[in-house]
C-alpha cells in the first residue's frame, strides 16, 4: 500500500464517527460533485489558478485564496460561491447547485474536508500516468444508463422520449416549441435528410392528402426503406472514413481501383440496417469474424486500408469510434484526457502487427492465372526491353565512329554544296543522322568547349562556305576522337558501376541504386556525351530529348538487319497477344491481415522511434476499463480491440454514434464535438438525452435505423423553422431546439443530386466502380471518383472534405463563387435546359408547366404573384424557358430545406 | 475577451453560446469580410514565391569558400543523414559576387536579385524536419507534415478576411501541381471559404483560367434580366420564412457574384500589360505568375502563392546546373515583381517570401538513381529563404549553416518560427490564432514558433 494512500485510511477512519467523514460519503456525494461541476475548468487547465482534485489543490487555492478551510464551511471560499454568498464570484458560471449538492458540500467541509484517497495529482510529462477516480468521474466514462423520462409541462407536444428531455430543458429555460411544420415542408425535409433528394410532386401530394394517424410513420419508413437511403447516410460515415479512391499518404494520386468495394459495402451496412457493434468491428478486424459471415465483413477493413500508416489508424479508429483523440498521446501523456503515451502505443502494437492484402474475389486458379500471365508479359517486356538497348548501343558505338565524317557532310551542307539528302546519300551517310547533326550545330550554346574550336575553325574562316576541307577534316577527326574516347570512358565506368551494384538484379532494383555510391563521368564529358548518345530521358525537370545518334524502341527497326528485324517484329506480335488474352485483372477487397510475428512495441519517448521507452503491452485503453486491461491474445489483438470498442459496456461508443446520427439529422450534435468527447471536446446540451439515445441503440441490437425513429417520429424534428421573438432573445442560436433550424444551403452532394432529379437526368444505379467526374457524369455524387491530391473543384466549391484527414461536420460557405456556379456552369446550363425540355413535353400551357416547375423543385405550387413573373419571363419564347428554369435552380429556395 | 476564450466557454453553459453562434454566423455569410489584426500590421498582403523541389542553399545565397577548398574531400565530422547515398563534397560550379551597401554575396545565377540585395534578409539558418518533399512542403505550407490541416494562406484569411471581395482572398498560382497538391492550400478544419482557389496559370486566357466566370451563351441583359428575377423570388422566399441572415448572405453572393464576373477577368488578365513589362518578367509560366501576383496585389488579395512549376523542377538530384537553366526565368521574375511593387507602392505594405520546402546537400549525389553525378540531394539540415518587403530588414543576413552549408548552426531557424514571423508582421499573434475543432484550439504553429524579432525593420 503506498503511503499517501494509507494517510489517507487513516484519515477517513478517524473520522468516521461523522457519516460525513467517511469515504463512502465523499466518494457518493462528494466527488461527483466536484467532478461533474467544477473539473472541466479546474483541473489541469486551473482556472483562476485553481485545481479541485486533490486536497492539496483546494487548500493552496487559487488566486483569490485558499478554497476550503477545514471545519469551517462559512470561511470556505468554495461554499461561499455555491451557495452565491460571494459579491464577485459566483460557481459554476452558468447555472447553480442543486441545493442537496451544497449540502453535502457543506457537510463535507463541516467534516474537515476528508480526502480518502489523497491521489498524487497526475504530472503531465510523467513516465507513467495515473488514472485517477477523478478522470473516471468525467462523464463521458460514465456506463450509459437509461434515464427516467422527465416530467414536462405540455403533454400534447410530448409525443415520444426525445420530446420529453427536449421540452424539459425548454420548460427549465423558460422557452416554448414555435408551431409544427406543415406536410410540404415535412416531407422536403425528411427526403433530404435521409435520401438527399427531393420528394417527386406525387410523393408530396400523397402525404398532404394523407389523413390517417400514422402517416409521418409510414412516410418514415418507406423514406428508411429506400435504396437511396445508404447513399446519403453511408456519404455521412465516408466523410469520417476518410474515403478516397486514391491511397492516403501518396505524393501524387494513386489509383486505388478496388476502394469503391469499402464505399459500396458502407451504402450496403446502411441499407440493411447492420447492427452498429458489427459494423465497428468490421471495420478492425472483419479477418477475425466467424467464417459465414466474414466474406460479407471484409470489405469493411477498407476504413483502415485507404490510409497505409499505422499512427493515422490508431488516430482515425479512436477519434472515429470512441471520440477519443488518443493521437494526442503520440509524444507525450495526453494533456487533457486520460490516456498515457503508453495507450496510445498499446493500440499501436495492435496496428503494427497488421499488414495490408488483397482478398481476392476471384477463384484461386483465375488469381493464379493473372498473376502467371502478368508476369509472363513483364519478363517478355523487359527481355526484348534489354536487347533493344543492345542494339541502340551497338548502333550508337557504330555512328560515333562515322563521326568526322557526318561533320565533313554537315558542313558540305552549310556551305551549300548539297542538300542533306545528297550529302548523305553520296558519303554513304544516314539523312536523319545528318539533320539531327545540322540541328546540333545551329544552336552554338553548349554546356561543354569541345566545339569550340569547330565553331571558330568556321568563323576564322568568314563562314562555311569558304572554310578549307583539310581544317574541316583536322577538327572533324578531332571530334570523332573525343567521341569515342569518351563512349568508352562511359561504358568502362558503367562497367564499374555494375559490379558495385551487385549485377544485374541490383542494376534494377531501386533501392539498391538509392544507397549505391556510383562513379560518373565527368559533368563536361557527360554533356557531350549526352547530347551524342543518349536515350531521352527527363532529370530535374528537364526534358532531354536524346542524342544524336540515339535510336530507341520507335526508331531502331528501319537500322536492324533483316534477321535482327524479324526477332523484333516476332517478339512483339507475342507480347501483343499475350497481352490481348490476358486475363482480366481480378477484383479484390484491401483487408488487414496479422503478421507472422505479432509483438508489443516500445513507447517511443517524445514520439521518437529513436528513443524507445518502457513496452506498450497490446490491450485496450485504461480509462474504459476496470483495473489493468488484459493483455490482447488473439494474433494482433484486432479483434479484441474491436470488441473491446463494439461493447455495449463501453461508455463512448454508444454514445458517440448516438450523437452522430443527432447531428446528421439537426445539422448540430447533441455534443457539438463530435469526434472528441474528451476533457477539452463540448459538453452534452441534453446529457440524459443522449443517454437515452444511446441506451436505445444498445436495446435495439445496435439499430440505427431505430434511431432514426426515435429522431423522426418526435414533435422536435417535425418543428417548423418560424421564428418567435421571445425565444430568439434567449436562444438565438437555437441550441435547445425551440424550433427546426434550417438549412441553408444542400451539401455538395445533395445540390447536384436534385438538380439532376428535377431536371429528369440523374441515373439512379446503385453501386460499382467509381466514376470520373466528367461531363457525361450523371450519376449520384457518392459514385464519383474522390481524389487525394486533385480534388473536383465543383465538389470543394460547396464545401465537400478534404479527404486526407476525418472529416466529422462538413463547413456550410456561401459565397459569391458558388453564385457563379449557378450562373454560368456548363452543367448548370445544361440541366437547366434539360428542365425545360421536361416541362415544355409534359405540359402545352405556361400557367401548367410554371406549375409543374414549383411543383418538382420546391414541392408546391407558386403564388399568383410567382406564376405572373414567371409567365412574364417566359413570354417572348421558347428560348426563355432556360433562362427561367435556371434562375429557379438558382434560387435560395431549391437549395434550402426550412 | 479573445474569441478562443469565448468559444472555450461556450462549452460551459448556456448564457455564452448566443455570441458564439453569432460569431458562427458571421463566418458562413461573409467568411471573407476584412477583419481587425490583433495588432498594428505591417503587412497587408503576402506574396510567396515557391520554389518547388529545393533550392541549392551553397550554390545561391549561402556561399562557403570552404567548400570550394575542400571540394572532392569527404565530409568532415560525424555523418548526417541524407536520403540517398551522397559523396564528396562539391564546391558550387557557380561564383559569388557581393552586391549593394550591403556587400551580401549572391550566386551568379541571381545577378537581378543580387542588384536587388538591399531589399532582402537572407535567412540562411532554416532547418525543417522530414527529407522528403510531401511532408515537408506540407510543413512548409501548413505548419504540419501530414495532409489535413490549414495552410497559410487560409489562417490568414480567416484571420484576416480579405480587402476584394470581387476576388479569391487567397490565389495559389502553379501551372499543374506541385507534389502533394491540394492539401498545400486546403483550409483543412477551417471553412472553405479560406482554402486556396488554385489557378492553371499555364493558361492566359482569364476565361480559361477562372472556374465560371462567362455565361457562354446568355448576352450581358439576358443574364441581367435573369439575375433580376431570382433576386425577387428570393425576396419573396424570405418574406415567407422570416429574417434568417445566412439566406440573406447567399443572396448577396449573388450580387457579388455579379461583380466578379467583371472584376475578376481583368484583374488576371496579364495580356493587358505593356509588352515590355511582360517581358522583363520573362516568357515563363513563373514570370507570368508573379505579373500575375502583382496585379492581385494590386486589387487587394491577401495572399498569393506562386509555384514555379509543375512537379518539383527545382529537385536538382542529377545536376546542379539545372539550377543555372531555372534560376534564369527565376531571376529576373523575382526582381521585376519587386521593382515593380517600389514604384507602385505596394513594397511597403507586402511581405515577399521566396523559398522551397528543403535545402541541398552540399555532398554531390552518386547514388545510382542519376544519370550524371553533378547533383545534390535533399537537406533538412540547413537550407536558406528570402524575405522582403514590408517590415523586414532589407540588406541583412540572419543565422548561419556550418562552414560547408550543411547544417544551420547560428540562430537556427525552424519552419514554425518562419510562420510566427509572418503572422506577426501581417498583424497577427500565431499564438492567438487559433481554431476550435474537434476540442482542441489548433493554430499554424502548433505548440512552437518563435518570432525572429532581430529581421524585423
Amino acid at each position: 500500500m503506498n503511503r499517501a494512500v494509507f494517510a489517507g485510511l487513516l484519515l477517513s477512519s478517524a473520522l468516521s464517527a461523522n457519516p460525513a467523514g467517511t469515504a463512502e460519503f465523499f466518494e457518493s456525494k462528494v466527488r461527483p460533485v466536484l467532478a461533474t461541476q467544477c473539473y472541466s475548468c479546474h483541473t489541469g487547465s486551473k482556472m483562476g489558478g485553481l485545481r479541485v482534485d486533490s486536497r492539496d489543490a483546494l487548500l493552496t487555492g487559487g488566486k483569490s485564496g485558499a478554497a476550503i478551510e477545514p471545519g469551517a464551511p462559512e470561511k470556505s471560499l468554495l461554499l461561499a460561491v455555491v451557495e452565491g454568498r460571494h459579491d464577485r464570484l459566483k460557481m459554476p458560471p452558468q447555472s447553480t447547485l442543486p441545493p442537496e449538492q451544497v449540502a453535502a458540500l457543506r457537510d463535507w467541509v463541516s467534516a474537515g474536508a476528508p480526502w480518502p484517497e489523497a491521489q498524487v495529482a497526475p504530472k503531465a510529462a510523467s513516465k507513467d500516468a495515473v488514472i485517477t477516480p477523478e478522470h473516471r468521474a468525467f462523464w463521458s466514462f460514465q456506463k450509459v444508463r437509461k434515464p427516467d423520462l422527465p416530467a414536462v409541462q405540455d403533454e400534447s407536444f410530448a409525443r415520444t422520449p426525445v420530446d420529453r428531455f427536449i421540452l424539459a430543458r425548454l420548460d427549465q429555460e423558460g422557452l416554448k416549441p414555435v408551431r409544427a411544420a406543415d406536410r410540404r415542408t415535412l416531407i422536403r425535409r425528411m427526403s433530404f435528410d435521409l435520401l438527399g433528394l427531393p420528394p417527386t410532386p406525387e410523393e408530396v401530394q400523397a402525404f398532404v392528402n394523407d389523413s390517417a394517424p400514422d402517416a409521418v410513420d409510414r412516410l418514415v419508413e418507406r423514406l428508411l426503406a429506400s435504396r437511396h437511403y445508404g447513399e446519403r447516410w453511408g456519404r455521412h460515415w465516408l466523410d469520417l472514413a476518410r474515403y478516397s479512391d486514391g491511397r492516403i499518404g501518396a505524393a501524387v494520386d494513386t489509383p486505388y481501383e478496388n476502394a469503391f468495394r469499402y464505399r459500396d459495402w458502407v451504402i450496403q451496412a446502411f441499407n440493411r440496417d447492420m447492427p452498429y457493434d458489427k459494423f465497428v468491428k468490421a471495420q478492425i478486424a472483419a479477418d477475425f469474424f466467424p467464417e459465414s459471415e466474414r466474406e460479407a465483413m471484409l470489405a469493411g477493413l477498407g476504413f483502415q486500408t485507404v490510409g497505409p500508416n499505422p499512427d493515422d489508424r490508431v488516430d482515425v479508429t479512436t477519434r472515429v469510434f470512441l471520440g477519443l483523440t488518443v493521437g494526442c498521446a503520440q509524444c507525450h501523456n495526453h494533456k487533457f484526457d486520460p490516456i498515457p503515451t503508453q495507450d496510445y502505443y498499446s493500440l499501436l502494437g495492435v496496428f503494427k502487427s497488421s499488414r495490408d492484402e488483397q482478398h481476392p474475389l476471384a477463384a484461386e486458379a483465375e488469381v493464379a492465372a493473372y498473376k502467371k500471365a502478368k508476369e509472363e508479359v513483364a519478363a517478355k517486356e523487359e527481355i526484348l526491353k534489354d536487347w533493344i538497348i543492345r542494339q541502340s548501343e551497338e548502333l550508337a558505338l557504330m555512328l560515333t565512329r562515322q563521326t568526322a565524317r557526318y561533320l565533313e557532310a554537315a558542313w558540305r551542307v552549310q556551305a551549300g554544296q548539297a542538300d542533306a539528302a545528297h550529302a548523305a546519300e553520296s558519303a554513304k551517310l544516314d539523312r536523319e543522322t545528318l539533320e539531327r547533326w545540322l540541328a546540333y550545330l545551329s544552336d552554338r550554346d553548349k554546356e561543354y568547349d569541345y566545339m569550340d574550336a569547330w565553331f571558330a575553325m568556321i568563323d576564322r574562316a568568314g563562314g562555311p562556305t569558304n572554310a578549307k576541307i583539310d581544317d574541316v577534316r583536322r577538327e572533324a577527326q578531332r571530334i570523332e576522337t573525343l567521341a569515342i574516347e569518351f563512349f568508352t570512358e562511359k561504358k568502362e565506368i558503367d562497367d564499374r558501376n555494375y559490379v558495385k551494384l551487385g549485377g544485374a538484379k541490383g542494376v534494377k532494383d531501386e533501392k539498391t541504386r538509392q544507397y549505391a555510391n556510383l562513379d560518373f563521368l565527368e559533368p563536361k564529358k557527360f554533356y557531350f556525351w549526352r547530347d551524342l548518345t543518349t536515350e531521352p530521358y527527363r532529370k530535374d525537370g528537364f526534358n532531354h530529348e536524346g542524342g544524336i545518334y540515339s535510336y530507341g524502341p520507335k526508331t531502331i527497326a528501319r537500322w536492324l538487319p533483316a534477321m535482327w528485324l524479324q526477332h523484333l517484329e516476332e517478339s512483339r506480335a507475342e507480347i501483343d497477344r499475350l497481352k490481348k488474352e490476358m486475363p482480366p485483372a481480378y477484383p479484390f477487397y484491401h483487408v488487414l491481415k496479422d503478421t507472422e510475428k505479432p509483438a508489443d512495441i516500445p513507447v517511443s519517448i517524445r514520439g521518437d522511434a529513436k528513443t524507445p521507452g518502457e513496452m506498450a503491452p497490446r490491450r485496450f485503453l485504461r480509462v474504459l476499463c476496470d483495473g489493468d486491461p488484459p493483455k490482447f491474445e488473439k494474433g494482433s489483438g484486432r479483434w479484441e480491440l474491436a470488441g473491446s470498442i463494439a461493447s455495449a459496456d463501453n461508455p463512448l461508443t454508444a454514445r458517440v454514434i448516438a450523437n452522430r446520427v443527432w447531428q446528421w439529422h439537426f445539422g448540430e450534435g447533441i455534443v457539438r464535438s463530435p469526434s472528441n468527447f474528451g476533457q477539452l471536446g463540448e459538453r452534452p446540451t441534453h446529457p440524459e438525452l443522449l443517454d437515452y439515445l444511446a441506451w436505445r441503440l444498445v436495446e435495439s441490437g445496435w439499430s440505427i435505423k431505430t434511431l432514426h425513429r426515435e429522431i423522426l417520429r418526435s414533435s422536435t424534428y417535425q418543428l417548423s423553422a418560424a421564428q418567435d421573438a421571445a425565444n430568439v432573445a434567449k436562444d438565438p442560436g437555437n441550441r435547445l431546439l425551440w424550433r427546426a433550424s434550417p438549412r441553408l444551403r444542400l451539401d455538395a452532394e445533395a445540390l447536384r443530386d436534385s438538380i439532376l432529379m428535377v431536371a429528369g437526368t440523374l441515373d439512379s444505379t446503385i453501386g460499382g466502380p467509381s466514376e470520373a467526374f466528367s461531363e457525361k457524369f450523371r450519376r449520384r455524387t457518392v459514385y464519383a471518383k474522390v481524389g487525394r491530391t486533385k480534388p473536383e473543384p465543383t465538389l470543394t466549391l460547396f464545401d465537400f472534405p478534404d479527404p486526407n484527414t476525418s472529416t466529422e461536420q462538413r463547413t456550410l460557405t456561401v459565397g459569391p463563387m458558388q453564385r457563379l456556379y449557378f450562373l454560368n456552369s456548363t452543367f448548370v446550363a445544361e440541366q437547366s435546359a434539360a428542365l425545360a425540355k421536361r416541362l415544355i413535353g409534359a405540359a402545352s400551357e405556361e400557367a401548367a408547366r410554371i406549375r409543374l416547375a414549383y411543383n418538382l423543385l420546391f414541392g408546391r405550387d407558386p403564388d399568383q404573384d410567382e406564376l405572373a413573373l414567371g409567365v412574364e419571363f417566359v413570354a417572348s419564347g421558347e428560348r426563355q424557358w432556360p433562362q427561367y428554369t435556371q434562375a429557379l435552380l438558382s434560387s435560395a429556395e431549391f437549395s434550402s430545406v426550412p | 475577451m479573445t474569441r478562443r476564450e469565448m468559444l472555450r466557454q461556450s462549452g460551459c453553459g448556456f448564457g455564452m453560446l448566443a455570441l458564439a453562434d453569432m460569431l458562427h454566423a458571421a463566418e458562413r455569410t461573409n467568411p471573407l469580410a476584412p477583419k481587425k489584426p490583433h495588432f498594428e500590421p505591417k503587412a497587408k498582403h503576402v506574396i510567396f514565391l515557391y520554389l518547388n523541389g529545393g533550392l541549392s542553399q551553397v550554390d545561391s545565397f549561402d556561399p562557403k569558400p570552404e567548400l570550394t577548398r575542400r571540394h572532392g574531400e569527404p565530409m568532415p565530422g560525424p555523418k548526417i543523414k541524407t536520403d540517398r547515398a551522397s559523396g564528396n563534397l562539391m564546391r558550387s560550379p557557380f561564383g559569388f559576387k557581393r552586391y549593394g551597401q550591403s556587400g551580401i554575396e549572391v550566386s551568379d545565377i541571381f545577378p537581378k536579385i543580387g542588384e536587388a540585395i538591399d531589399d532582402f534578409c537572407v535567412i540562411r539558418s532554416m532547418w525543417t524536419d522530414n527529407g522528403n518533399h510531401g511532408p515537408s512542403m506540407l510543413k512548409m505550407n501548413t505548419g504540419h507534415q501530414l495532409a489535413g490541416r490549414p495552410s497559410l494562406g487560409s489562417w490568414l484569411t480567416y484571420g484576416l478576411g480579405t480587402e476584394n471581395q470581387n476576388l479569391p482572398g487567397f490565389v495559389v498560382l502553379c501551372p499543374g501541381y506541385p507534389v502533394m497538391g491540394s492539401p498545400l492550400w486546403s483550409s483543412g478544419f477551417l471553412p472553405s471559404a479560406y482554402q486556396g482557389t488554385h489557378i492553371h496559370n499555364s493558361e492566359q486566357d482569364p476565361e480559361k483560367l477562372l472556374q465560371n466566370i462567362r455565361n457562354q451563351t446568355l448576352s450581358a441583359p439576358e443574364q441581367e434580366r435573369q439575375l433580376s428575377l431570382i433576386d425577387r423570388l428570393n425576396r419573396k422566399y424570405v418574406n415567407r420564412l422570416g429574417s434568417q441572415p445566412e439566406l440573406e448572405a447567399s443572396i448577396q453572393a449573388m450580387e457579388v457574384a455579379y461583380r466578379m464576373q467583371a472584376e475578376a477577368p481583368e484583374a488576371f488578365d496579364i495580356r493587358q500589360e505593356s509588352e515590355e513589362t511582360r517581358a522583363r518578367y520573362g516568357d515563363s509560366d513563373f514570370g507570368r505568375g508573379c505579373l500575375t501576383a502583382r496585379r492581385l496585389v494590386e486589387r487587394g488579395v491577401r495572399m498569393v502563392q506562386v509555384y514555379f512549376g509543375n512537379f518539383q523542377p527545382w529537385d536538382s538530384h542529377d545536376d546542379i546546373m539545372s539550377h543555372a537553366r531555372l534560376a534564369r526565368q527565376a531571376d529576373p521574375a523575382i526582381a521585376s515583381l519587386l521593382a515593380d511593387l517600389k514604384a507602385n507602392g505596394l513594397f511597403d505594405e507586402t511581405l515577399i517570401l521566396i523559398g522551397s520546402e528543403f535545402g541541398r546537400t552540399p555532398m554531390i549525389q552518386n547514388s545510382g538513381l542519376e544519370k550524371l553525378g553533378n547533383g545534390r540531394d535533399h537537406n533538412v539540415h540547413g537550407f536558406s529563404v528570402l524575405l522582403s518587403g514590408a517590415g523586414i530588414k532589407g540588406g541583412t543576413t540572419y543565422g548561419a549553416t556550418d562552414d560547408f552549408g550543411f547544417k544551420a548552426v547560428e540562430n537556427r531557424v525552424h519552419v514554425h518560427d518562419l510562420h510566427a514571423t509572418m503572422l506577426h508582421l501581417m498583424g497577427l499573434d500565431h499564438t492567438r490564432l487559433t481554431y476550435r475543432y474537434s476540442g482542441r484550439d489548433f493554430r499554424l504553429t502548433d505548440v512552437h514558433g518563435e518570432l525572429l524579432r532581430p529581421i524585423l525593420a
